[in-house]
């Protein structure tokens, strides 16, 4: 089983420091890395290796903790650990910072580009949740801010064709808000997780959200609208989100990140054990109970615990990963058949 | 249990992922003793701390007390010092006094006043369902006959708030080009937006905000100072409870810039919310609508009217509107009949502007709830904010829809809020200018507009809280 997970490289990419998140740009030429180290550095691809293209250095005071592409790749956004966020523009090969967001009372732990590019949502220790707007001149306003989590929160992340924003914290919980009249509002909490949830990732349909937790369990969610044959009861016209799935026993430890690729369908999770793992649907399961299998198992993926693990968005197969060590893996996926 | 504050209260309060004594920076109280060395803590699962001594025994350690000025002074959380606000200022202190004056000698008994807020009388009459000159008379027939033995409107004290806004605001506009910092100005009357324009922003945005005093610290320099000598009271002989829409005034109240040092007394001791009001009437059994009216108490001893007067310009005061109005005609000698408002991002951020010859000459804007707060500290803070005057309030709404007022009951709570202002919108407007008795009371209480004793009783100041650095924050 081992084998159908293959490392093609590794390369230091933050040393002597943490490498806490990686993020692909929309075509998959550039892979953006953030770390303990302050900084953002952009790779792409030469030959047959990856190469450092630029170091971002100078626009965070502490720990760049999570980087976001906007969906037509000039833009890229880092949220810091000095509560703000940084704005960047893709000129060229070099990238400027062209705004900060500061509101933040404290350390902002995700940031996070809607598909439509023009709201960005960012997320933070101070337990709230913020969608900003974008307008043409690069100005971003605040157009709301969520208080609905009790504690931390880890994680944001958009649907991936709907201005639906999930979001994961401290609190155990997940919490989906969307747009109503001028203001936005929480309309879901997805309960179930009994720890910190780190991570989550919508499937490429969007009618399906796995979380990954600190009780060492995967959840997969599915979507479900009001008047579904499934009877699933909805509150209001909102759709409920109902667990359909839980993976357990797999993870020791702590599980960081989870990543859905919208490729395969194959599911990767980061975990503090230092492994890295691939979980693939059962052809024959039902989709309203779906079961998965592990199909991939790397047990030394890193030196360290694993912080993030992410799908290239147009090669089948191709995950990145990063860790504690500072360094970034590159691994090729082999579905079994 | 959901916070009560309004949100830019909630969002100053650090959150105790690091370590619980994040929550509060003084838990504990240690009695020293002398000749003793030094002691072990011991903390218990249940989160009690116990004091081990040398020879092992161990006691109990008490909780340090901590006080709402604790509270203000700190950088930290203040949310969680709901406990504090729950025993210092609450509708079970009111009852206390109250029970104190059944028992006492006449001579030691305090005279209770309670100034009531209009947005608070709004609530109360959509709940039952009243207008709201009856729920004003009701109100008052209910609280004397547990014993209170004045009840006032705060809007007679937003008339100074109002006018001393207009005279500050033409101040400003024509010493913009010497001090930087004099415009914008920023409104004043909201303790949420005090407290988060204090604890997070400090000397960048506090010189823009008006030091005008809100209606309800008027209130209390009115009671404690004008009052008391019109009762021939000592000012910590009289206890004054407010009726507010909203919790962050229990935090203003207790502001040390509101404590009158020499008598030891606060201008107003205890605010207590519409919500509480409602549960007062719970706990004694009594629908409002079931009492029997009494006749409104006038704080000026000439009860001219007893007819209840509002201010236009909307349920937080109206102090757009207001300063709008007074500066184009102060300084442009324009008369303004009619303000048009111009909604921009959202309904809670609205545009008004005085315009002539194309060429514009007031910018003013309504600024509600924390998002657009946040959008207005962030463009004044890079230079980029056009306005001459901000009403700034820390509700999504304003006032009306302020924490403290009555929830929904079985109506969606968008429903409540339109006819709260629906009823806070039926009483007549006047200008404050008009009132005779706000005029009279310049000349006799203040010595005329812009005196010594003027600025001592209608102004404040506000204090940047320096961040916690020791400890907690661990850099990494």
């Amino acid at each position: 089983m081992k084998d159908s997970l293959t490392l093609l490289s590794r390369l230091s990419a933050h040393p002597d420091s943490r490498c806490w998140f990686l993020a692909w740009n929309p075509t998959g030429t550039l892979l953006a890395s953030c770390g303990g180290d302050r900084t953002i550095r952009i790779w792409g691809k030469e030959g047959d290796s990856w190469v450092c293209k630029s170091v971002l250095g100078e626009g965070h005071q502490r720990t760049v903790r999570k980087v976001a592409w906007s969906p037509c790749g000039n833009y890229l956004a880092s949220a810091s650990f000095d509560a703000t966020t940084c704005i960047w523009k893709k000129k060229q090969t070099q990238f400027e910072c062209v705004t900060t967001l500061e509101g933040h009372e404290n350390e902002v732990k995700s940031v996070s580009w809607a598909p439509s590019g023009n709201l960005l949502a960012t997320c933070s220790r101070d337990k709230s949740v913020w969608v900003w707007e974008v307008d043409e001149e690069d100005e971003y306003e605040c157009v709301s801010v969520l208080n609905s989590h009790t504690q931390d929160v880890k994680h944001v992340v958009w649907h991936p064709n709907q201005e639906l924003l999930a979001s994961a914290s401290y609190d155990d919980t997940v919490k989906l808000y969307r747009e109503e009249e001028d203001d936005w509002v929480c309309t879901a909490t997805l309960e179930g997780h009994e720890s910190t949830v780190w991570s989550l990732a919508f499937d490429k349909s969007g009618e399906q959200l796995a979380t990954c937790s600190d009780d060492n369990t995967v959840r997969i969610w599915r979507q479900y609208k009001l008047g579904n044959e499934q009877g699933v009861v909805c509150s209001g016209s909102d759709p409920s989100w109902k667990c359909i799935c839980i993976l357990s026993g797999f993870h020791t430890r702590t599980i960081y990140d989870v990543s859905w690729s919208h490729l395969t369908g194959s599911l990767a999770t980061a975990c503090g054990d230092d492994a890295i793992r691939v979980f693939e649907e059962d052809t024959c399961s039902d989709p309203q109970q779906p079961s998965f299998s592990m199909t991939a198992h790397m047990s030394r993926a890193h030196s360290q615990d694993v912080n993030c693990v992410v799908w290239h968005p147009k090669e089948e197969g191709l995950l990145a990963s990063c860790s504690d060590d500072g360094e970034i893996a590159f691994w090729q996926y082999q579905r079994l058949e | 249990m959901a916070s009560h504050f309004s949100g830019a209260l909630q969002l100053t309060d650090l959150d105790d992922f690091i370590g619980p004594s994040q929550d509060c920076i003084k838990p504990i109280k240690i009695e020293k003793k002398l000749g003793k060395a030094a002691a072990k803590i011991k903390i218990e699962d249940d989160g009690n701390y116990f004091q081990v001594n040398q020879d092992g025994s161990a006691q109990k350690l008490e909780k340090a007390k901590i006080t709402l000025n604790d509270c203000l002074a700190c950088s930290g959380c203040v949310t969680s010092a709901e406990s504090v606000l729950i025993t210092q200022q609450s509708h079970e202190e009111l009852y206390k006094v109250l029970k104190h004056n059944q028992a006492a000698e006449s001579d030691q008994q305090k005279l209770v006043v309670v100034s009531v807020s209009p947005q608070s009388r709004a609530s109360l009459a959509a709940r039952f369902h009243l207008s709201i000159v009856d729920t004003a008379k009701k109100l008052t027939a209910f609280l004397k006959k547990i014993g209170v033995h004045y009840v006032f409107d705060t809007t007679f004290a937003r008339n100074f708030s109002l006018l001393e806004s207009q005279r500050e605001f033409v101040q400003r506009f024509q010493r913009q080009n010497e001090e930087r910092a004099a415009l914008p100005m920023l409104a004043s009357a909201c303790p949420g937006w005090i407290c988060y324009a204090e604890k997070t922003h400090g000397q960048s945005i506090l010189p823009y905000i008006s030091t005008t005093r809100s209606p309800q610290q008027v209130m209390g320099a009115l009671i404690k100072d004008y009052f008391a000598k019109q009762q021939r009271v000592l000012p910590e002989c009289i206890y004054h409870v407010s009726v507010m829409p909203c919790y962050d005034k229990k935090l203003e109240a207790s502001r040390p810039d509101f404590f009158i040092k020499e008598s030891e007394t606060r201008e107003v001791d205890c605010v207590i919310t519409t919500g509480e009001v409602l549960r007062m009437l719970e706990e004694e059994g009594v629908s409002l609508s079931d009492v029997a009216p009494a006749s409104l108490d006038s704080i000026f001893n000439v009860a001219l009217e007893q007819e209840l007067q509002s201010h236009s310009g909307g349920g937080s005061g109206g102090y757009l509107e207001h300063i709008f109005r007074h500066a184009a005609k102060e300084l442009f000698g324009i008369p303004v009949e009619e303000i048009k408002y111009k909604p921009l991002k959202n309904k809670d951020f609205q545009e008004v502007m005085l315009e002539q010859d194309g060429k514009i000459l007031l910018q003013f804007a309504l600024a509600y709830g924390f998002r657009n707060i946040q959008n207005l500290v962030q463009k004044l803070k890079r230079g980029k904010c056009p306005y001459h005057y901000v009403e700034v309030m820390a509700c999504p709404s304003g006032c009306l829809n302020g924490g403290g007022q009555i929830r929904a009951d079985g109506e969606a709570s968008k429903d409540l809020l339109q006819r709260v202002e629906m009823l806070y919108d039926t009483i007549r407007n006047a200008m404050p200018e008009q009132n005779s008795s706000v005029g009279e009371l310049y000349e006799q209480w203040l010595n005329g507009p812009g005196s010594k004793k003027a600025e001592k009783m209608l102004y404040t100041e506000y204090h940047a809280v320096e961040k916690m650095s020791a400890g907690f924050n661990i850099k990494w």
